[in-house]
């Protein structure tokens, strides 16, 4: 079941068309990765799915009716651009915005102190928000988005600012709300974070969508039959025969213990015929595909985005 | 919803009357309004209690011997003689000034000499009687008659205008349009310094609300209509916080003085520093002919019009007033990206309101003429102008007529402002053109 359904979505600024005939559907209980380069349009989008702003053509369809205000309010929204009351008290702020989102005054105080102990920021509770860092600031922000325990979460670049520390701290947090069953919309150029947490995908280029699915069968889709082959030992003639064969070597790595070999296997000839080759000539200690990264998806589909939308013009 | 507007409200309100600049201003200016109206009052008494001095009177022209009037502070002695021997021996004799009169048949001229302290009045005091004895010599030698005979002519001559209002029962009111013009300025100040300061912390709140993006989060909590009210209607509060704190305070303290100092407050003194040192006479049907027990009696006798009228316009403008510029306001605050850029869009409105504080004094002394009737019907100017003209009476219709423009267009500041502001508080970057925000207006 899809929990956000996007439809036909066209958003104008003047002539400029931030988004144009975007569709695209956001499964229940997933982390779902809106990505795309700088200016594609995804906070647009996240905007519209906050009723920030509203499209100029098609619809958005959240729990199978049209989204409305009274959705957004359940929701947990973390926008790209923080921004906090400076001169209020770290401790009050969280208890206003906690509050302005429905929850009772002992349960915000009492889910607050938890998860300020959780971050280790309670000496902060007293001072106003303009003496913390920047993390600390993002972090109170992230903690505000949450606490009233929202069953659809977006998060606008969540990571950005952070240490290693405090963005596995996130990361914990984001695969801890989705096992209690929320689905989180998550923005972001961090591609290694993509791989590691979200399960859907979609890709926006220059107001387009240029993709979307399972990441999993996405990057399956992308595989370009590459393969690698570890060695402990191999003959001279391997290269040679591997070339004869019309197997294309990418790339040979030496490690000492053990040689690498990346390989990609033409249509015509098939993973046992690659792995014959090298059991008469070596021995073999380990083989995998290699599936494309999300980093080279993200190039590679957006380059070709635009050289077609570039030839079009 | 309701318990988030006022989840709003209150954190508007909490947040600034916490504030350090809050709490000093508050407690401060009633310290220093009870300090303007006490010291003049305080400085009388003490020149009453500390000041007796001995003159010595040396009259060359002998015009003015034996005719000094002894009071409370001065005596005159009089001496003739060689002026520099008199001058040596008379302070030691007690004196503590000399007064040298020349003859000189072209003008009056005097010299007062003194050692220690100049006795603070001594120069006026000497010049009055010196003028008076003067002048009384003029009358009997020019006029052959008497200073009595003079003051009963003058008096005869003299016309004492007191202004009389009919109200609608056939009724008169005896006002005093000094003690009026004086109170309806007063009123129209405060109302104009209300608004500006409270409608700019409005405009203030928004863009601070904008710039810090904090509005997208809220905008995903609650209905941008609530967030608007509740920043106004916090605001307000403030506003009238500070006020009743202000009107407590400052009667706290005078009623505490007046306990403490039981004779300070007595209308012969008050009338003392009203003639010495404001220069200003205070008018026979204000408090001469009653003696007030105490000093809240005293005020409310300087304006002995209809009070409660009064005070229902003043709550009446202050409200109205505030929430026609704090929507306004709050509207432009929500279409530019900062402070400066804001200027060009309030400009419009804050002109009209200045306009009406420029025209105070024209409005004051002449309460009905068509400048001020047309000031106090404009919804702009209207807050201060009916103010400043209400203690001079106006026709019930034309207040009723004005409160009743200030309301309808109030109504409208609500409108346009809840559109420009649900759409402007999302909008960053370009400045919105008037034709754009026009646009805005008719969406739905």
């Amino acid at each position: 079941m899809n929990i956000v359904e996007v439809q036909n979505i066209t958003k104008l600024y003047g002539d400029f068309a931030a988004l144009d005939d975007v569709s695209l559907s956001v499964p229940q209980g997933c982390v779902f990765g809106l990505l795309g380069p700088n200016g594609a349009g995804k906070t647009t989008l996240i905007r519209m799915l906050m009723r920030i702003t509203f499209p100029d053509m098609g619809e958005i369809f959240f729990k199978n009716h049209p989204l409305s205000a009274d959705d957004t309010y359940e929701m947990g929204y973390l926008p790209e651009e923080r921004g906090l009351y400076k001169k209020m008290k770290t401790g009050e702020q969280a208890m206003y915005l906690s509050r302005l989102k429905g929850l009772s005054k002992d349960e915000a105080y009492k889910r607050l102190r938890a998860k300020f102990e959780q971050f280790g920021i309670m000496e902060w509770w007293n001072k106003p928000v303009e003496e913390l860092s920047k993390g600390m600031q993002q972090k109170i922000q992230f903690i505000t988005t949450i606490l009233h325990k929202p069953s659809f979460l977006i998060l606008d670049e969540p990571f950005s600012g952070f240490d290693p520390i405090n963005t596995n701290l996130l990361k914990e947090e984001i695969a801890q709300l989705k096992s209690e069953g929320a689905t989180i919309v998550l923005s972001t150029h961090n591609m290694a974070s993509v791989e590691e947490i979200c399960d859907h995908i979609a890709l926006i280029n220059r107001s387009h969508k240029i993709l979307e699915g399972d990441i999993f069968e996405v990057k399956n889709r992308f595989k370009k039959n590459r393969f690698s082959v570890e060695v402990s030992r191999f003959d001279a003639m391997l290269a040679e025969q591997l070339q004869n064969h019309d197997f294309q070597l990418v790339e040979q790595l030496d490690s000492g213990h053990y040689t690498r070999f990346e390989i990609v296997i033409p249509q015509t000839k098939s993973n046992n015929d690659l792995l014959q080759l090298f059991l008469q000539y070596s021995d073999i200690h380990s083989f995998n595909e290699i599936l494309p990264t999300m980093n080279e998806i993200f190039i590679e589909q957006v380059e070709q985005s635009n050289q077609t939308q570039n030839h079009e013009k | 919803m309701k318990n988030k507007t006022f989840l709003i409200i209150s954190r508007e309100y909490l947040t600034r009357i916490q504030k350090k600049s809050f709490i000093i201003i508050t407690i401060l200016m009633p310290i220093l309004l009870v300090a303007m109206i006490v010291l003049p009052v305080m400085l009388v008494m003490l020149n009453e209690k500390n000041q007796f001095s001995r003159v010595l009177v040396v009259d060359e022209s002998e015009i003015f011997i034996n005719n000094f009037q002894d009071n409370n502070h001065f005596e005159f002695s009089y001496r003739s003689g060689d002026i520099e021997q008199i001058k040596k021996e008379a302070f030691d004799q007690d004196f503590d000034v000399v007064l040298q009169i020349l003859d000189n048949s072209e003008s009056l001229k005097s010299n007062i000499y003194y050692k220690k302290n100049l006795p603070s009045g001594l120069e006026s005091e000497i010049e009055n009687q010196m003028d008076d004895i003067f002048f009384n010599q003029l009358l009997q030698d020019s006029l052959h008659i008497d200073r009595a005979r003079y003051d009963h002519l003058q008096d005869l001559a003299k016309s004492d205008a007191v202004t009389i209002q009919i109200d609608e029962k056939g009724g008169e009111k005896e006002h005093d349009s000094d003690v009026n013009q004086l109170f309806g300025m007063a009123c129209g100040m405060i109302i104009y310094f209300i608004i500006i300061i409270f409608a700019s912390q409005v405009l203030r709140g928004v863009l601070e609300e904008k710039t810090n993006r904090i509005v997208e989060v809220l905008i995903s909590s609650v209905k941008p209509m609530q967030l608007l009210i509740g920043k106004i209607v916090g605001i307000a509060l403030v506003g009238l916080t500070q006020l009743v704190i202000w009107i407590a305070l400052s009667a706290a303290i005078l009623v505490g003085i007046q306990l403490a100092v039981p004779s300070l407050f007595t209308p012969d003194k008050v009338e003392a520093v009203e003639s010495a040192s404001v220069g200003y006479h205070l008018p026979d049907s204000a408090s001469i002919d009653v003696a007030p027990d105490n000093i809240f009696q005293m005020i409310q006798n300087y304006f002995s019009v209809s009070f409660g009228t009064i005070i229902f316009a003043f709550i009446f403008f202050f409200v109205v007033g505030y929430l026609i510029y704090s929507t306004l306001y709050a509207a432009t605050g929500s279409v530019v990206d900062n402070e400066s850029d804001s200027q060009q869009y309030t400009m419009p409105i804050t002109i009209p309101l200045i306009l009406a504080i420029v025209f105070v004094p024209s409005i004051s002394t002449n309460p009905d003429g068509p400048l001020a009737f047309w000031l106090s019907m404009i919804p702009l100017t209207s807050p201060v102008a009916m103010m400043v003209r209400l203690p001079s009476g106006v026709h019930a219709w034309e207040l009723l007529l004005s409160m009743g423009i200030a309301l309808t267009f109030l109504v409208f500041c609500i409108w346009f402002a809840a559109k420009v502001y649900r759409i402007g508080i999302m909008t960053y970057g370009k400045k919105p053109s008037w034709k754009t925000i026009f646009k805005w207006l008719r969406e739905k």
